[in-house]
């Protein structure tokens, strides 16, 4: 009777820990070996030591790739910004404001590849965008906005925050709602202005959100994909203008078959996650301490 | 007198409504307003006060939905309606279904449609079940190994998805040979840690009276979590079962290493190779994007207020 006692939490476990034993925790050992390996898939990986990341060093595209996914982390504090701020308005008691939050949440349900090929033809040469800028006379001839290289990436981070901000404000205006009525009471008659109240009761007592959504929407933009997929027409744009790390990874892995360097570039894409990780862990923490 | 009294609220409120009333009555002397009529003035008033926040509301609206609006007017246009024209023509002057029959003539939608359902739905129904179950342990049993199970759990989370593809691609052809079926879509979606992470925080919400008073009855641990616990849980296992259901739906990248048959894509996949088929026929690409993103759309209308409870929830966690 004790013997089963003792077995039944390992087997509420079992399902789960053997499926993400196999399609997490295996995958990212083997792929730490395949990193060490020159393997195209098709014939078994050859042992070739550290010369994957000796190679990572001297490629440009890498250091590119590496370069704009930083970049595109500016999206977190431009969503967190916009957000709060959304959230802000949108917490007020105002008839019909149910219809304007789902409104909002709209964008994240569509589906990436959905939106992004909307954005694409905003873009387009034939697009509206250019439609409304030659109308109002402000440029003549269309622009191929999405043949821009200097274009692609902050265009993609554009969608990226228009997506995101109904979905993370909907996270923001759940932690207003928790914040206590009588603390803006207080601000009132300290006689703080709207801004002011905002400033001093909203943000502080948001900090459990923001930290939150610090960390997915910045691990979020460390893994940018679908957006650059669909935008550039899965070429990554002209002079890799929009490779991002994972659009790299995927590049070299399944379209050029160099599942081996693919490898070595996902372990540099994990030490970034982890780093940053940390890094957010380490802040929180410290936060903590100051209260 | 009555003016600030009825801006502190309670008492003053009633103060501040006769007030209005009697307002009312001396400079409209001929009608008396019933309570209805009040209400709508009152309405009106607050309207009236709240419209600078319409307008910011409406302008963020407006940018939010624009792109979809775009999709569904140039999805409906004519041959004879142009694409580009200064200045843009937004209201088809021809409206058609032309260009839908068009998508679905070429591309077998219907099917995408169907591969989209089946695999949203066993990922969600499966998944939701696994978290569930390696969940209650996790929360209300001890066992050694059980920090360690849930940390090494936790750690899984901050490791991104992508990173695991090479290794899991290689295991779908040469191990699991399940390359281009829906399986190789549905098997690794199976177990989320967040999802169990989640499920955790609802089961240890849970008094433990209840559960020991239902193990004297002599329940064991299996219909103590059927029957006790998941009927307490029902609205976060609501809240898990939508967010997988539109996290699978949408899902794109492993679907498209995995997925190169038309008959076996799903709705993403199949959207993109509909890209790649009309590529420049911007009013076929409209239908599709339409096409796919209303299913989603009337979905999300009807489960949308588990959907921000959830969202919400997750955070406190």
């Amino acid at each position: 009777m004790t013997a089963r006692f003792r077995a039944t939490p390992y087997l509420f476990l079992l399902p789960a820990v053997a499926l993400i034993g196999v399609f997490v925790v295996y995958p990212i050992v083997a792929v730490f070996y395949y990193s060490f390996t020159d393997y195209d898939i098709v014939r078994p990986p050859v042992w070739i030591g550290l010369d994957n990341f000796r190679k990572l060093l001297g490629d440009g595209t890498f250091w590119l790739a590496l370069t704009h996914s930083f970049v595109y982390l500016l999206v977190t504090p431009t969503i967190i910004a916009l957000s709060v701020c959304l959230a802000i308005v949108v917490n007020r008691k105002l008839r019909g404001i149910h219809i304007f939050r789902a409104l909002y949440f709209v964008p994240a349900v569509s589906g990436s590849i959905a939106i992004g090929l909307a954005w694409r033809w905003l873009f387009d040469r034939n697009g509206i965008i250019n439609g409304v800028l030659q109308t109002l006379g402000i440029i003549h001839t269309p622009i191929q906005w999405l043949a821009e290289p200097g274009l692609v990436l902050p265009i993609a981070m554009l969608l990226t925050i228009w997506a995101g901000i109904g979905y993370y404000s909907v996270i923001f205006l759940a932690g207003l709602q928790n914040i206590p009525e009588e603390l803006y009471d207080a601000a009132r008659i300290d006689g703080c202005s709207d801004f002011q109240k905002h400033w001093h009761v909203s943000l502080p007592g948001l900090r459990p959100q923001i930290v939150f959504v610090a960390v997915i929407s910045s691990l979020a933009a460390l893994k940018v994909f679908d957006e650059i997929f669909v935008l550039t027409a899965r070429t990554g744009g002209i002079l890799d203008s929009g490779v991002t790390m994972v659009f790299y990874l995927w590049k070299q892995a399944f379209t050029l078959q160099h599942a081996g360097y693919a490898a070595a570039i996902a372990i540099v894409l994990l030490a970034i996650t982890l780093a940053f990780s940390i890094v957010n862990v380490r802040l929180l923490e410290r936060r903590e301490a100051d209260r | 007198m009555t003016r600030p009294l009825s801006e502190r609220g309670g008492a003053g409120e009633a103060a501040g409504a006769v007030g209005a009333v009697a307002t009312a009555a001396v400079l409209e002397p001929v009608a008396i307003l019933t309570g209805a009529q009040l209400r709508r003035r009152r309405r009106r008033r607050e309207l009236a006060a709240n419209a600078g926040w319409y307008v910011v509301l409406t302008f963020f609206a407006a940018i939010t939905v624009f792109p979809f609006l775009w999709m569904l007017l140039t999805s409906l246009k004519g041959s004879a309606d142009p694409i580009a024209s200064v200045p843009p023509q937004l209201i088809p002057g021809h409206p058609t279904l032309a260009n839908y029959q068009r998508v679905l003539d070429s591309l077998p939608i219907l099917k995408f449609f169907q591969n989209s359902i089946v695999v949203a739905i066993a990922v969600t129904g499966l998944n939701v079940l696994v978290s569930a179950m390696a969940a209650y342990p996790l929360a209300k049993m001890r066992f050694r190994g059980r920090e360690a199970t849930f940390y090494l759990l936790l750690a899984t989370l901050i490791v991104p998805t992508q990173l695991t593809y090479i290794p899991s691609f290689i295991l779908a052809v040469n191990v699991f040979h399940y390359y281009d079926t829906l399986p190789a879509v549905i098997l690794p979606s199976l177990a989320s840690a967040f999802n169990i992470f989640l499920m955790r925080q609802a089961f240890r919400a849970i008094p433990n009276d209840l559960i020991d008073a239902a193990r004297v009855d002599g329940a064991g641990e299996w219909r103590v979590w059927w029957q006790i616990l998941l009927p307490i849980v029902r609205p976060s296992l609501a809240a898990v079962a939508i967010f997988t259901f539109v996290t699978s739906w949408n899902d794109f990248l492993w679907p498209s290493l995995m997925l190169h048959d038309r008959t076996q894509m799903t709705l993403p996949v199949g959207l993109a190779a509909l890209q790649g088929f009309f590529s420049s026929d911007f009013r076929s690409i409209a239908a599709g994007v339409t096409m796919t993103v209303i299913p989603i759309l009337l979905f999300f209308i009807v489960v949308q207020r588990y959907f921000v409870r959830g969202l919400a929830g997750a955070v406190k966690g």
